[in-house]
């Protein structure tokens, strides 16, 4: 659930109102009722700034901080702070009701950031968010936003990304959670080389994570969401380059005019300039195509006038790789080639005056997906999806016997044509070992179009009950048009202040993930996949900038796609077809303390999960392929002056997986199909490391410097992430985490 | 998944034995002699099979059984130390292609279930209705000589490259195989070995080709490395 938050927002001057995430699932816009605001003002040292002049925007009412930073005026809920300081950035904030806490002001000649701090109430219980400073700062991340979500308590830590979205989360499968930028989704968050996500986190401005209990203005998913929202240009003219092992990029921003701002962002790899020179002559290999990567953002805020902003934003990434596994490059049996690329384009408009709020925007995706192996197999999976949506919020100081109430109502249609033309075998589905690989098996064949025609509506009420208890009432109405299925999905929050600085939060709702997921794309009889979520949370604020919060989940999953029973032991599965008929459940606790204060970062995360699925009726249960009972995160970074230094210890229960038994020799085919044991019998072992960096900033004229070096593992602690076995099933050799992996790079401001 | 398959496809795996490995114990392939038969002919069932430590042999199977359709278990005969198939009249094939699902006239696939020893199974497919010879093996070279006759030993150099070629059609499925040395692009018709320092010096080289009617040949070398 979103709430009203506690949010400021540390941007540029020209801006009339603080940016909230464009066209993300909205903010409740604020009732002109006058409370109280507190909050401190710190310099990036965390050091207080005594006189800095605090004014309520579009009014003349300004108060000044005292020797500790401090402040209090009276201003309405939803107005825009504006923070001046000599020879500091003129800062944003927006007054929610609650304590604003530290508003970080930077140096002028700092170029511009923008930075969230003053904690708000996490969207959902046991929910995060980090902000860019954050993000760049976890050690053993690499500054990278799929690295950095390893730490979020309750997602699945593993030294490689899993599926598209890299995000395992509360004993799901990746598909089932959904990665949103600028509230609209995205099919692919990381790159194939590198694990690099398809955005640098310098063009972010938070990370939200929400493992569970999400809003109903969310949906598709049945599990969490990862939301990213990118930060506007700023009002000052600035450019950064960053160059590393990996990539390099390009940052270009600043003001078009008195009402336009802009963010350029480009980045290659430079892995593929490196890689071929590491591959040595003995291995059987031809980089056709070095495996490479372009990414691209550009985003456009103008402000209208004082109700309306606009934006136009735009992302895009190209993956490409192609080898041959043969010194002979025009061996074809023996190729293997990928490109995943896509663009997204939104124009957005946000219109803001008194109690009314609305958020409307169009956003349009373009995808294609292409996997070539061998001579035989291939599939070419080309996506247009066009979405509008809109939602309006209004609130009221009062209303039905609540206190300020926030009601939103919303409507999205989400049309998708995919032309597939593919050749494949039967897709393994979570929990199936993996078959034999015959690249003359083409048994899943496919050359059309599909349609996705998917409508949605939701509204939701939000008020206080009384002075302790806030609760969240709402619907979402799905209908996805494929299947024709109507998937009415009701869903709700209660927040109970039980006595500071503790406070108890319950959610629970219905959730609906469709089945346009790969193969499942195909099938026109199944029906969504559902979950049931509750969730219980804890959450304890002892003071300004230190939070704890405990959780715990219950998730009962319905519906899941499955091949249903599996075939005989020893038999290759002939029957492709895909059924509704798994179930499953996910229970787990998470902790999470969070420390953010002067110089100092600090973030521990412990998750505890247990995850079983159950294929088809009849059948016995068995462990989700991603379980990770234990999870671990400790990190923290510590800034002064011109050096960052932080570290990570993390560990981590490996993940089960079916051992192979043997196999029987087709000797027409000449392969070896498997036996295996009970799926997800066996679980690999425990993984721990402890990851180091440190950043150093210095001036080389005009230019603001940075370079890094972020190393992962140092101690070169190696465990099994998994294991290959040899042509006959009869041997396994483990693939183990890489021993260390140094990042070191170099960043430019001007 | 695409992990998978990509670690597969450039032979990942550590010190797994590789799918050219002669030295280890396996099927390479089974034979039927011929592949193909009409009502009233028999086929052998026969195969290669290495092990390790030792040198590949062509052997009966010590257990055969009719794995599919049912309705044709009795085709499978063992006579005289050897596994016979015998394809049944057009009546009993017709009964098996309604089993089956196949269309009239066409061939009917006999499964076979394989057994040497304990732990080595395989599947051959016998089809029935049908004729067609097992290929022969065409023009083949090794180290750029024309290969010697089966029992010639073949002496090759030490860390160098000793080409091998076979003739095959594109539709054709060729491996090289050996328990001397290492061999790379085992599955091309082109493909090479090379004995390094840490392989065996003595062995075996062999090459098998199938072709896509289920018909199947090889040539099995001893070779010696110096």
């Amino acid at each position: 659930m979103r709430i009203p938050v506690v949010v400021a927002v540390v941007t540029s001057t020209s801006l009339a109102l603080a940016q909230p995430p464009e066209a993300s699932p909205p903010q409740e816009a604020p009732p002109a009722q006058k409370v109280p605001t507190t909050g401190r003002v710190v310099d990036m040292l965390g050091k207080p700034l005594r006189g800095v002049k605090v004014g309520i925007e579009g009014t003349t009412e300004r108060v000044t901080t005292d020797a500790q930073g401090r402040f209090v005026l009276s201003a309405p809920i939803g107005a825009s702070l504006v923070f001046e300081f000599d020879s500091y950035q003129t800062s944003l904030a927006t007054v929610t009701g609650d304590p604003l806490g530290d508003i970080v002001l930077l140096n002028a000649s700092m170029g511009e950031t923008i930075e969230l701090k003053g904690e708000a109430p996490p969207a959902a219980p046991g929910a995060a968010q980090l902000d860019r400073t954050e993000l760049q700062r976890v050690p053993g991340t690499g500054g990278d936003i799929v690295r950095a979500l390893t730490i979020m308590p309750g997602v699945v830590n593993l030294q490689i990304p899993l599926g598209y979205s890299g995000v395992v989360i509360r004993g799901a499968s990746p598909q089932d959670s959904k990665v949103l930028i600028d509230g609209f989704e995205v099919p692919v968050l990381f790159h194939n080389i590198g694990f690099r996500a398809v955005t640098p986190a310098e063009t972010i401005a938070t990370l939200d994570f929400i493992p569970g209990g999400f809003d109903v203005a969310y949906g598709r998913a049945s599990s969490g969401i990862v939301s990213l929202t990118t930060r506007p240009g700023g009002n000052k003219r600035a450019a950064q380059a960053e160059v590393s092992f990996i990539d390099g990029g390009l940052i270009a921003q600043g003001p078009a005019g008195g009402k336009t701002e802009y963010l350029v962002a480009l980045r290659r790899s430079t892995i593929d300039f490196v890689l071929p020179a590491l591959i040595p002559d003995s291995v059987d290999l031809s980089l056709t195509t070095v495996p490479r990567y372009w990414d691209e953002q550009i985003r456009i805020d103008h402000r209208l006038n004082a109700r309306w902003k606009l934006l136009f934003a735009n992302l895009g990434t190209d993956d490409i790789f192609e080898l041959v596994a043969s010194k002979q490059e025009d061996a074809k049996d023996k190729r293997f080639f990928n490109r995943t690329r896509f663009m997204r384009n939104t124009i957005g408009a946000k219109y803001h005056e008194g109690e009314w709020t609305a958020d409307l925007g169009l956003s349009l995706l373009l995808q294609q997906f292409v996997f070539e192996l061998g001579s035989n197999q291939f599939i070419d999976n080309k996506l247009t999806s066009l979405t509008p949506r809109v939602e309006i919020t209004r609130t009221a100081a009062k209303a039905a016997g609540l206190t300020d109430v926030v009601w939103r109502t919303g409507a999205e249609v989400q049309v998708g044509r995919y032309a597939i033309d593919l050749a494949l075998p039967v897709e393994p589905r979570e929990g199936e070992p993996m078959p034999e690989i015959d690249f003359d098996d083409t048994s899943t064949r496919f050359n059309g179009t599909v349609y996705t025609p998917d409508f949605v509506g939701w509204t939701a009420v939000t008020g206080n009950l009384d002075k302790t208890i806030r609760a969240t009432t709402g619907v979402r109405a799905d209908f996805f048009g494929r299947a024709r299925q109507l998937a009415i999905q009701p869903r709700g929050e209660v927040q109970v202040k039980v006595a500071k600085p503790w406070a108890v939060r319950l959610a629970a709702g219905s959730y609906h993930r469709p089945p346009q997921y790969q193969s499942e794309i195909l099938e026109k009889n199944l029906q969504s996949e559902k979950s049931l979520q509750t969730i219980l949370g804890v959450q304890y604020e002892p003071r300004e900038g230190l939070r704890a919060q405990l959780s715990g989940y219950y998730t009962d999953r319905t519906s899941l796609i499955t091949h249903g029973a599996p075939p005989p032991p020893g038999s290759s599965r002939v029957d492709s077809g895909l059924v509704n008929e798994g179930r499953g459940t996910s229970v787990g606790g998470e902790l999470l303390a969070t420390y953010r204060g002067g110089p100092w970062f600090g973030w521990l995360s412990y998750s505890y999960s247990h995850s079983t699925r159950i294929d088809a009726p009849g059948q016995p249960k068995r462990l989700f392929t991603f379980d990770q009972p234990h999870s671990l995160n400790a990190a923290a970074s510590w800034k002064k002056g011109k050096w960052t230094l932080g570290g990570r210890f993390q560990v981590y229960s490996g993940l089960p997986f079916t051992p192979a038994l043997g196999s029987i020799f087709d000797s027409d085919r000449n392969i070896h199909i498997p036996l295996y044991a009970d799926p997800n019998s066996e679980r690999a072992p425990i993984h721990h490391q402890l990851d180091l960096r440190v950043d150093r900033s210095w001036k080389a004229g005009p230019v603001r410097l940075t370079g890094f070096l972020d190393i992962q593992n140092v101690y070169m602690n190696t465990s099994v992430v998994t294991f290959f076995y040899n042509y006959d099933f009869t041997q396994r050799s483990a693939f183990e985490s890489l021993p260390i992996i140094p990042s070191i790079g170099l960043r430019g401001e001007l | 998944m695409r992990l998978l398959i990509l670690a597969a496809l450039v032979g990942c795996g550590g010190d797994l034995d590789q799918p050219w490995d002669l030295d280890h114990d396996r099927i390479v392939a089974i034979r039927a002699n011929p592949p193909a038969i009409l009502s009233g002919e028999t086929s052998e069932i026969d195969g290669l099979v290495a092990a390790k430590g030792a040198l590949t042999m062509e052997r009966s199977p010590d257990q055969v059984i009719v794995a599919k359709p049912e309705s044709l278990a009795s085709a499978l005969t063992f006579d005289n130390g050897k596994w016979i198939v015998t394809a049944p009249d057009e009546a009993a094939l017709d009964a098996a292609r309604t089993e089956l699902g196949l269309e009239a006239g066409a061939s009917v696939p006999l499964q076979l279930g394989v057994a040497y020893g304990e732990t080595l199974f395989g599947l051959k497919s016998v089809a029935l209705g049908n004729t067609a010879p097992n290929p022969v093996l065409g023009v083949m070279r090794i180290d750029g000589s024309e290969a010697p006759a089966p029992t010639t030993e073949i002496v090759v150099g030490k860390l160098v490259d000793v080409p091998l070629l076979v003739e095959a059609n594109e539709d054709d499925d060729v491996n090289w195989l050996t328990s001397c040395g290492t061999m790379h692009d085992f599955d091309l018709p082109s493909a090479y070995l090379r004995v390094e320092v840490e392989d065996l010096t003595e062995g075996e080289l062999a090459v098998v080709l199938r072709d896509p009617t289920g018909g199947v040949t090889w040539q099995v070398w001893p070779i010696r490395a110096e």
